[in-house]
């Protein structure tokens, strides 16, 4: 009841030690933060244009290449802490130059590589360590600067990774069209020196004055015991006297009085089951559209709607959350984004026809953007804006570990994934590219994870089981897609085409009758030689997985929804 | 309405020398068919429903457009709905091409057309391959079926020479595999640039497909990389000054809002 929410620690400037800015220089911090987070969100994703040209030039397999992208992320999410501490310690602007400068580096070492091993470490952990170096700063920094419109300005600074991929797709292609692999790696490198610029614009917060009076208690809360160092710089160089012993220490560095944090705990377990059912869409998306029959551009077109409603969706949902029905009560709007989320992809089978998967897309990616836009803004309204920097960090570290133990049963959705878009460079298809090659590489990996608006499938055993009974079907659904169809036909041994022939003879008074009632289509058939029934087993698959994808996200969602509710009233 | 339709079958002589894909745009059919081997093919066209139900039909065959001699004949019906009209063709060499069949009832004439080729690897890549000085690259070439061998030239103008990688190993390796070849260029220089032809060699035909490599020195993305770095110093130089320039004008930094802001939090504090 009552009494729990009074000693909760708080979010109000109370905490601070000031009352933030809320506009000002801090729109130019929004957009560097807007540029940090892209950058780290949409660059490991962009890489994957780069993946065939160097496989085909180490000659090595597929899997291997994903390990590039996999240790990319992985460090990216296990740096968090590291990040977290750097942040509690010397601020956001240090970090963030000192992570753009990293991944800079990385990348221009990256493009003499000799061998794999080379870019494992150049791009993998160094890159991914600098990417983690502006991705929690990048989002602490808002939590500084803003406290009233914090929520819009969460929103535009999400908004930065659709917008971002959306340009780096483009321009990828073009740097690898123009100066192969290993210029691009180069040119990258300079391309991301501009995250220096970003940390250049995050100017730390300097106060002069005392916590003002009409504010109580000062920073006495209990709750909130310990003196942040980062507080302590604040004011006005005046040192406090820090409290000596171990467990004070390490608490100095990093704030893990957070897991007793009940709030914290339910987001953490909630964010990590999320996870799981809440990229899948995006990864069926695709296949499930060329499956119902449309074109690969088309199907590249659905991917590039979600983007763009995706980029929209972020900071409209920043504004509306900023309003001030929902504002005080944005966990619940966040429960109803999940479970939104859910609905939609139960909604979707229903939806006849190509138009019906645009308007799921469009749903979609509303979706997907509103929880995204609050997936931190809900953190920063937990914990504060204090403590936010230490509970991004441990958040990220956590939802990476279970990854690195997890079983390797994503190398099968794999499957699913193989799609070999052309060399066509038109935008549309470079999402496309971007994103289902990369789904498709790096779900080879067993360890990969996922987070907002993440770049992996990771299916946990209960989607697992689905994803075996695919496999068994994965020469049906080969035959499926016509591309897959023809790549049947070719691992069909010479002799064989003896059988069919006979086969055909067979079949040609059956067939002879049938096509007497069938009218001439405009549309070219891959082949004539239909040894497998096409339709029956993929829809039925297809549908199912997709189906199970939808209960899993709306079970997680409404768990989620009830635990805020439960939480909140008792 | 639509009454005629059509089949085609290829009754054939040797099982595994060729394969078939057939198309249906529109009013007119063609069927593809891939030759390995030189070798005996018998088109066929069923043709059934005709309206007004004649007794015969009068047939031809062309080839390449060009009606081939003495390849009129009258079709009688075979069953009570089907004509059969089918010639045996001995492909050579030089008898790839188009073949045809054609007939005629009342005022109308149908068409069905066989393409006779070799394998044509689809997948061309039209943009080039791009690599540096000194550095190595790998072009390769796929094709659906397995040819007899693969060769590798490169052209010079008009010319082309044959790569012979065992002649030549420090600059060449050359990979065959069943449906794949990969040719690997150590040690490149400028003059490597150039146009590069793989060549699947059929029993009966080859079938050719050609790569582009450009080869570019090490200064071309040295450019854009310092026009870059500069523009990101210059910024952040100019954020910084900016910042220094604001401070030492006003000495003084956030302050405090008014107690509206205060009391609104504490608010929401309360409702949590």
């Amino acid at each position: 009841g009552g009494g729990q929410v009074a000693t909760m620690p708080s979010t109000t400037v109370t905490s601070l030690g000031y009352t933030p800015p809320d506009g000002g220089w801090g729109w130019a911090v929004v957009f560097g933060s807007f540029l940090s987070i892209g950058f780290s969100y949409a660059f490991p994703k962009s890489l994957t244009i780069y993946f065939k040209e160097v496989q085909e030039y180490f000659s090595v397999s597929y899997s291997e290449i994903a390990w590039v992208s996999s240790i990319m992320l992985a460090t990216m999410y296990a740096g968090g802490p590291v990040s977290s501490i750097l942040v509690n310690r010397y601020g956001s602007r240090p970090v963030v130059m000192v992570g753009g400068l990293m991944v800079g580096v990385a990348m221009v070492a990256a493009s003499f590589g000799t061998t794999i091993m080379h870019l494992y470490i150049c791009v993998g952990v160094i890159g991914g360590l600098g990417l983690a170096f502006n991705l929690q700063p990048a989002l602490t920094i808002i939590g500084k600067y803003f406290l009233v419109k914090r929520p819009m300005a969460n929103g535009l600074a999400m908004a930065g990774s659709p917008v971002l991929l959306f340009t780096l797709a483009p321009l990828n292609q073009f740097l690898l069209d123009n100066f192969g692999w290993r210029g691009s790696f180069f040119i990258l490198g300079a391309i991301v020196l501009n995250c220096c610029v970003a940390g250049a614009l995050m100017r730390p917060i300097t106060i002069t004055a005392k916590p003002p009076a009409n504010q109580s208690g000062g920073d006495d809360d209990g709750a909130v015991g310990k003196t942040d160092p980062q507080a302590v710089r604040l004011i006005d160089g005046k040192q406090r006297p820090e409290r000596a012993g171990c467990l004070a220490r390490v608490n100095k560095l990093i704030d893990l009085s957070l897991f007793k944090h009940r709030g914290y705990l339910i987001y953490l377990v909630g964010n990590v089951v999320m996870f799981f059912g809440f990229f899948a869409p995006v990864v069926f998306l695709a296949p499930y559209a060329k499956h119902q029959g449309t074109d690969e551009y088309s199907a590249a077109c659905l991917l590039s709607i979600f983007a763009l409603v995706d980029m929209v969706a972020r900071p409209g949902t920043g504004l509306v959350s900023n309003t001030r029905w929902i504002r005080p009560r944005i966990q619940y709007f966040f429960s109803f984004s999940v479970a939104y989320n859910g609905a939609c992809h139960l909604v979707c089978p229903l939806l006849p026809g190509y138009t019906g998967l645009v308007v799921y897309a469009v749903f979609f990616g509303l979706a997907f953007g509103m929880v995204c836009a609050l997936l931190f803004e809900v953190l920063m309204d937990l914990v504060g804006a204090q403590r936010f920097s230490s509970a991004v960090g441990l958040a990220t570290i956590i939802e990476c570990g279970p990854v690195l133990l997890g079983p390797p049963i994503s190398g099968k959705s794999c499957i699913i994934l193989r799609f070999t878009s052309t060399q066509s460079s038109k935008v549309n298809n470079l999402i496309f590219h971007t994103t289902v090659h990369h789904l498709h590489f790096t779900t080879q990996r067993s360890l990969e994870t996922c987070h907002a608006n993440g770049c992996v499938l990771w299916t946990p055993s209960p989607l697992g089981a689905l994803v075996d009974i695919f496999m068994d079907y994965k020469y049906m659904y080969f035959a499926c897609g016509q591309e897959e169809h023809e790549k049947k036909r070719e691992e069909l041994p010479m002799g064989s085409a003896r059988e069919l022939a006979t086969m055909e003879e067979t079949k040609d008074s059956e067939q002879n009758i049938k096509l007497n009632q069938e009218k001439l289509t405009p549309q070219a058939k891959s082949s004539f030689i239909h040894v497998f029934k096409q339709d029956v087993y993929c829809t039925d698959v297809a549908r199912m997985v997709l189906l199970a994808m939808t209960f899993w996200t709306t079970n997680i969602s409404a768990i989620f929804l009830f635990s805020f509710i439960i939480w909140a009233y008792f | 309405s639509l009454h005629i339709i059509f089949i085609n079958v290829q009754k054939i002589v040797c099982f595994d020398d060729y394969f078939t894909t057939s198309q249906h745009t529109g009013h007119v059919i063609v069927q593809e068919l891939e030759i390995l081997k030189p070798q005996k093919i018998e088109l066929s066209c069923i043709i059934s429903d005709i309206p007004n139900n004649p007794t015969h039909i009068i047939g031809y065959w062309k080839k390449n457009g060009n009606e081939i001699e003495n390849s009129k004949q009258t079709v009688y019906k075979v069953d009570k709905q089907r004509f059969i009209f089918k010639r045996i063709f001995n492909i050579q060499v030089n008898d790839l091409g188009n073949y045809s069949c054609i007939f005629s009832y009342l005022d109308k004439q149908e068409q069905v057309t066989f393409l006779l080729k070799v394998p044509v690897m689809k997948d061309k890549r039209d943009k080039p391959i791009v690599s540096y000085v000194g550095d190595s690259v790998v072009l390769d070439c796929k094709i659906k079926r397995m040819p007899n061998t693969w060769q590798w030239y490169k052209s010079n103008g008009t010319e082309k020479v044959l790569i012979n990688a065992t002649a030549d190993p420090m600059n060449y390796k050359i990979l065959l595999e069943k449906n794949v070849t990969k040719l690997t260029v150590l040690n490149l220089t400028e003059e490597d640039a150039g146009k590069y032809i793989c060549s699947a060699v059929f029993e009966i035909k080859s079938s050719e497909s050609h790569v582009y490599l450009k080869v570019l020195s090490l200064i071309e993305p040295l450019k854009p990389f310092i026009g870059i770095t500069i523009e990101v110093v210059i910024l952040v130089t100019l954020i910084l000054l900016y910042e220094r320039y604001g401070r030492s004008r006003n000495d003084s930094s956030v302050d405090d809002s008014s107690g509206t802001d205060g009391r609104r939090t504490r608010q929401r504090n309360l409702v949590h």
